[in-house]
């Protein structure tokens, strides 16, 4: 007849009050199913969107820091002197940051229009859309000569896009929107020696019969007569490039696209070439660097520092970098990525998770969660207080049993572990029976509040801007956008193993302190005051 | 024969409305062994709080307490000393309540560390056969037992973790003259036939008139009488 006989013989011959305790276990189960596995399922359902978003941090200029800065500067000439010296990212910074082993790959992108050779040995690929109808047709493009009057010349629109990263990758590489079918992307010596290298689109290498190794010629301008007064020439403008990848991207523009009609060839992704950004520098040098001879003889009152005349020498120092995004193997681990570089960027710099919308948009399901976690957290305490002043009534009318108990021996080690497991076995039962109930309860009752929720929220989603549909050309926004209804479709009360395993840990650590506390203040008295008390 | 339960120079007070109330005072007694005992006292004379410290319910003020020549408290140990070297039958019983007269005599044997026969249940079912609880009665809740017959249970009990010195605290308190006389006529078979030692603490003089020994409590001393008579209160 040892402890474990008693507890069980108790709970068995003391039915009703057995019976009573199960019953209040189950009310408590339920509740803290309901809690936790609302909580749970909120939880999750911030987790696998945010695991669906792109883990991109950005890395920028930060304006607003530097405009406050300038406006507590008083003297003028430092104001200036501050101008000249502008801030911007170093590649040391970036290359640091890359260090960091969560990084995947960063864009420190630059674009530009580009236009086909002379001889236009290059097609672009065609969408036969009103915009390509009209091309010719675009108007005038203006400038002033030196003596004050305005020359116009017929506009030609480029019909490229070029797209060049300092790094030996892309985001949309990393993220699977590029792939590539045939060839390579470009490397690290290439982006180093500003190689001029490109890759090409499918459509558009099939649109000009061209494989991987051959020679594409691309212009970075037309032959304007504003550049021609400068002298340059059409070889300036034209370089020869090798493509040495072919890649498809999934972003395909039909006659059902928004704006199709007035998608200009350069706004088509099929005429999107990759590029390291060091080559679009090199290919527009000649032109550059005429421009530049032309101005500092003309335009002599202004400063012509020798230093910032276009080089291969000071491509670095000319390259201007004010944003980068940089791609993370976690999405979950971007917050923490942000928060361990704050300290390290430079000052007029910022690092940001890009989370506030998402942030925004979970708003509904952290309070929910926090609800849930409240409700937890009031229903365990107030647990352990009932069910301690339960157990220690019960432990009042037990205590001659405890005196027997002692004086035939008994430890009180044991004669506790009987009383916590008479109340762990009625506890065991009650809570299994919650677990069903629980779940059923959890799942109708979590849905109606998060949809109470959500309808008593304020969130505005954002509208899809103009181009978000074809190619981000100047904004670079490596984001995804998501909706509340994504979040939503994650959302579900599930009652796991973990949650199940969590409400038996806790059922027994309720049980646990219930008992200890009535049982050490009847135990510390000795078995005669306890038999004389109830004697 | 040989002395099993030594008291030297026991004291216990306590204090009661701001004043020491001395209960025992060096108390000295020599209980041997195989000798059924009965201790006379009158009306608070200490005699259950003199059970409760022999017993080691309880611990003196002062004073040493000796079973088989080791002390108890410092040799032994309370603990050890209640579960493997005594046994204690009580007035209201104490057994407990939702389990049956069967169990409750497992229950003891259970706790002891003394070497027992392997077929535990058997042992039990004949301990409370020997004192008149047969087989039926056995697997009853105790509760559903006679006053009588749950002071056997509780007797049954005291022997089952196989200990040489029992003490009961008025065994018979509860109890009609015919059980009264059963019970302790149980003792008397006990100490005689099996070599058990009795410490009984009683009012009765039939059961005092019983025993082989009867020894006196008063003013915080025990001291051996010849008849009930001399009881002197």
């Amino acid at each position: 007849m040892n402890f474990v006989n008693r507890a069980f013989k108790n709970v068995s011959r003391k039915m009703s009050k057995s019976v009573l305790l199960a019953l209040t276990f189950f009310l408590i189960g339920n509740l803290v199913i309901i809690g936790l596995g609302v909580s749970n399922a909120s939880e999750s359902a911030k987790i696998l969107t945010r695991q669906k978003m792109r883990a991109v941090v950005t890395y920028q200029l930060d304006n607003d820091k530097i405009f406050r800065y300038v406006d507590s500067i008083e003297d003028e000439d430092e104001v200036n002197k501050f101008y000249e010296n502008y801030p911007r990212i170093r590649l040391a910074e970036i290359t640091e940051l890359l260090a960091d082993t969560r990084v995947k790959t960063a864009n420190a992108t630059s674009t530009a229009t580009w236009f086909p050779d002379a001889n236009k040995t290059l097609d672009f690929v065609h969408l036969n859309n009103k915009a390509e109808e009209s091309m010719g047709e675009s108007g005038q493009a203006c400038y002033f000569e030196d003596d004050g009057t305005q020359t116009c010349e017929t506009y030609i629109e480029p019909t490229f896009l070029v797209k060049g990263n300092m790094f030996p990758s892309m985001i949309e590489i990393e993220d699977g929107d590029y792939e590539i079918k045939s060839g390579r992307f470009y490397n690290e010596q290439e982006i180093k020696d500003g190689a001029l290298v490109c890759l090409v689109t499918e459509n558009f290498a099939t649109t000009n019969g061209l494989s991987v190794g051959d020679n594409i010629v691309l212009a970075t301008s037309n032959l304007s007569k504003y550049v021609q007064q400068a002298g340059v020439t059409q070889e300036d403008l034209e370089s020869t490039f090798e493509v040495i990848g072919i890649y498809a991207h999934h972003t395909p523009i039909t006659p059902d696209s928004p704006n199709f009609d007035y998608c200009s060839p350069y706004e088509n992704p099929d005429n999107l070439i990759l590029m390291p950004s060091t080559a679009t520098y090199m290919a527009s040098m000649p032109m550059q660097q005429k421009m530049w001879d032309y101005n500092a003889v003309n335009y002599p009152e202004n400063e012509w520092d020798e230093s910032r005349r276009p080089s291969l020498e000071n491509m670095e120092e000319l390259t201007y970098i004010d944003k980068v995004t940089l791609l993370l193997n976690d999405p979950l681990e971007v917050e923490k990525f942000v928060e361990d570089h704050q300290n390290t960027i430079s000052q007029f710099t910022s690092l940001d998770a890009n989370n506030e919308e998402f942030k925004k948009l979970a708003k509904p399901l952290d309070t929910l969660s926090m609800y849930a976690n409240f409700i937890v957290w009031l229903v365990v305490i107030n647990a352990i207080v009932i069910i301690s002043l339960v157990t220690a009534l019960t432990l009042k009318t037990r205590e001659y049993e405890i005196g027997v108990l002692l004086s035939i021996g008994a430890s009180k080690f044991k004669v506790i572990a009987q009383f916590f497991l008479e109340l762990a076995i009625v506890a065991v039962i009650g809570f299994t029976l919650s677990v069903i109930s629980g779940s059923i309860i959890a799942k109708r009752l979590g849905n109606t509040i998060l949809e109470y929720q959500i309808a008593t929220s304020d969130i505005e989603e954002e509208e899809d801007s103009y181009y978000s549909s074809y190619i981000d050309i100047w904004n670079s926004d490596y984001t995804t956008d998501i909706t509340i209804d994504d979040l939503v479709s994650e959302y579900e009360v599930n009652i796991s193993p973990l949650i199940i395993a969590e409400i038996y840990i806790m059922g027994l650590g309720i049980v646990f302190i219930s008992v200890i506390i009535p049982s050490v203040m009847i135990m510390r008295y000795n078995p005669k005051k306890i038999l004389m008390n109830t004697n | 024969m040989s002395e099993i339960l030594k008291l030297e120079n026991i004291n216990y007070s306590y204090i009661d409305g701001g004043y020491e109330r001395v209960i025992l005072k060096d108390l000295c007694y020599t209980f041997e062994s195989g000798k059924f005992y009965t201790v006379l006292g009158p009306s608070g004379s200490g005699k259950t709080t003199l059970l409760s410290i022999i017993s080691g319910l309880d611990t003196a003020s002062s004073g040493e307490i000796y079973f088989d020549g080791k002390n108890v408290i410092s040799e032994i140990g309370l603990h050890k000393y209640r579960r493997n070297e005594i046994s204690i039958v009580f007035q209201q019983y104490n057994l407990i309540s939702y389990l049956t007269a069967c169990e409750n005599v497992l229950l003891a044997m259970s706790e002891t560390d003394n070497k027992l026969p392997k077929d535990k249940k058997t042992v039990a079912y004949n301990l409370l056969e020997r004192f008149g609880i047969v087989r039926s009665k056995a697997d009853r809740i105790v509760t559903q037992l006679s006053g009588g017959e749950q002071q056997r249970v509780a007797i049954a009990r005291s022997l089952a973790s196989n200990v040489n010195l029992i003490f009961a605290d008025e065994p018979t308190g509860n109890l009609d003259t015919a059980t009264e006389k059963e019970i302790i006529g149980i003792f008397k078979e006990l100490s005689h036939d099996f070599g058990k030692t009795i410490i009984v603490v009683t009012h009765s003089d039939t059961v005092s008139a019983m025993s082989d020994q009867r020894v006196l409590l008063k003013d915080g001393k025990l001291t051996t009488i010849a008849k009930v008579e001399d009881k002197g209160f």
